[in-house]
């Protein structure tokens, strides 16, 4: 009797505890990834802000712009090597101020900082506004090279 | 007119330069008026081989598999993916002949000299041997040089001699640019220790030279020194940047043809949307998707002309 009520509370509590972790992931795309300066011991998130990112060793690791639907996360692995694949869609929830992805079958999860934060429509705005530099800046250029051919 | 076609030439050139190096970006709006030519390049294409953990060459590649970073920015829509319509390599053997490499390279580079001329897919005339020692590069052979292995005319290689090797590289990345065919793969086979003690040229240069003309490189380490010296990164640089592999000595010339022809059997061409209009060198890599062994090899990026650039 004992044993079959053991068994209907555990049974009872695997969706509760399933739908808490799901709720605790969260799911984005990675839009960037670049290689810089790793980040020291100090806190990342105000060593970034001071502007002092250089890390002790001059060891360069990678950094991934992480997108959600509601906030985009600048974060910066530990190492070198602490690549995530490149997915669609990457999982990932937060520990300690750290962001964690699993990787593939890896039986550890990769730790990353976060370096910096972004409401995401803060973000989207600040995309257009740069792209749309670039773009201006390029057709002046073809045209600056029209008008000096046309002096010539 | 003289002065319009002068400019749009020029413009041409400029669109033809940019889409060589980043492994032919497309124009696709041309708008030709009497005075002006604008040129809207919204299309890369690159090319790249893919190996595994063990460094075999991964004959089968979907494009889910790999994601391309173009400056920092990732991208996974591509317009196309298909196998590279190569059906012909031109390759020029780059020897060095200075006292600095191991005694034992002159015999694994006459191998690798036997082994390209046994290739098939490599005609006669598409197949030459540069070496260099003291001031500049002397040709070998162009074309013809099965017959240096037969009459054991390869390079002799001095106890001393200085080393020009950017020189070298350039000289001979504008043999192999005369070949104008987009269906034939270039391929400079680099025998050296990295050592450069006299060129003009800088090793920028001589990449700039290798990249303008799409050129992959295979560099085979002949130092002799046992642990990497700085020569190494010089040759492992080369290898990463244009696209190709490098080799110590000591794994053999065999593998070095292996991964040539292997490489060459098994590129694919990915074409995607320009994600950004800054002007400048735009970096390129490829990385995996899902599974983190593989590498993908292909050259490190390509000119996107924007202001400041004339």
């Amino acid at each position: 009797m004992k044993r079959s009520l053991l068994l209907a509370v555990l049974f009872c509590a695997l969706p509760i505890s399933l739908a808490a972790e799901n709720r605790l992931h969260q799911q984005g795309t990675i839009v960037r990834m670049r290689m810089t300066d790793c980040l020291g011991a100090e806190h990342p998130l105000m060593q970034a802000l001071s502007g002092s990112n250089r890390g002790p060793s001059g060891e360069v690791c990678p950094e991934y712009v992480l997108v959600t639907d509601k906030v985009v996360y600048v974060i910066v692995g530990k190492t070198s090597d602490q690549l995530v694949p490149l997915a669609e869609t990457t999982r990932f929830h937060f520990q300690n101020n750290e962001v964690l992805i699993r990787v593939d079958d890896a039986r550890r999860e990769s730790r990353f900082h976060v370096k910096a934060m972004m409401l995401r429509p803060e973000w989207d705005r600040y995309e257009q506004i740069a792209e749309t530099e670039a773009m201006t800046a390029a057709h002046h250029h073809l045209e600056g090279a029209a008008l000096v051919d046309g002096q010539q | 007119m003289a002065r319009t076609i002068s400019f749009s030439l020029r413009l041409t050139l400029l669109s033809l330069w940019g889409g060589l190096v980043c492994a032919a970006a497309a124009q696709t709006a041309v708008i030709f008026s009497e005075t002006t030519l604008r040129s809207d390049v919204s299309e890369v294409r690159v090319t790249f081989s893919t190996t595994d953990q063990n460094n075999r060459v991964v004959g089968t590649i979907q494009p889910t598999d790999f994601a391309i970073v173009d400056q920092d920015r990732v991208v996974r829509d591509f317009r196309s993916f298909n196998r590279s319509e190569y059906t012909r390599m031109e390759v020029v053997v780059l020897v060095d002949a200075s006292g600095s490499v191991a005694p034992q390279s002159r015999l694994e580079f006459s191998k690798v000299i036997q082994l390209i001329a046994e290739t098939q897919g490599v005609p006669d005339e598409s197949f030459s041997v540069v070496s260099f020692r003291d001031l500049k590069p002397a040709v070998v052979c162009e074309g013809h040089c099965r017959e240096l292995y037969t009459q054991a005319k390869l390079p002799v290689i001095t106890s001393s001699g200085l080393t020009p090797l950017y020189d070298s590289i350039v000289f001979a990345s504008r043999m192999l640019a005369r070949r104008n065919d987009h269906n034939t793969r270039r391929i400079l086979v680099l025998f050296s220790d990295g050592a450069d003690t006299i060129s003009l040229k800088s090793f920028s240069d001589a990449m700039d030279s290798v990249l303008d003309n799409d050129i992959v490189i295979y560099s085979v380490d002949v130092g002799s020194q046992p642990q990497a010296s700085r020569g190494t990164l010089v040759l492992q640089g080369f290898a990463a940047n244009t696209g190709g592999r490098y080799f110590p000595i000591a794994a053999g010339t065999d593998k070095v043809i292996d991964a040539i022809l292997e490489d060459f059997r098994a590129t694919y061409t990915v074409a995607y949307k320009l994600p950004s209009h800054a002007a400048g060198f735009h970096q390129v890599r490829i990385l995996p998707t899902h599974d983190l062994g593989l590498q993908f090899h292909c050259r490190r990026g390509y000119y996107y002309p924007g202001k400041g650039e004339n």
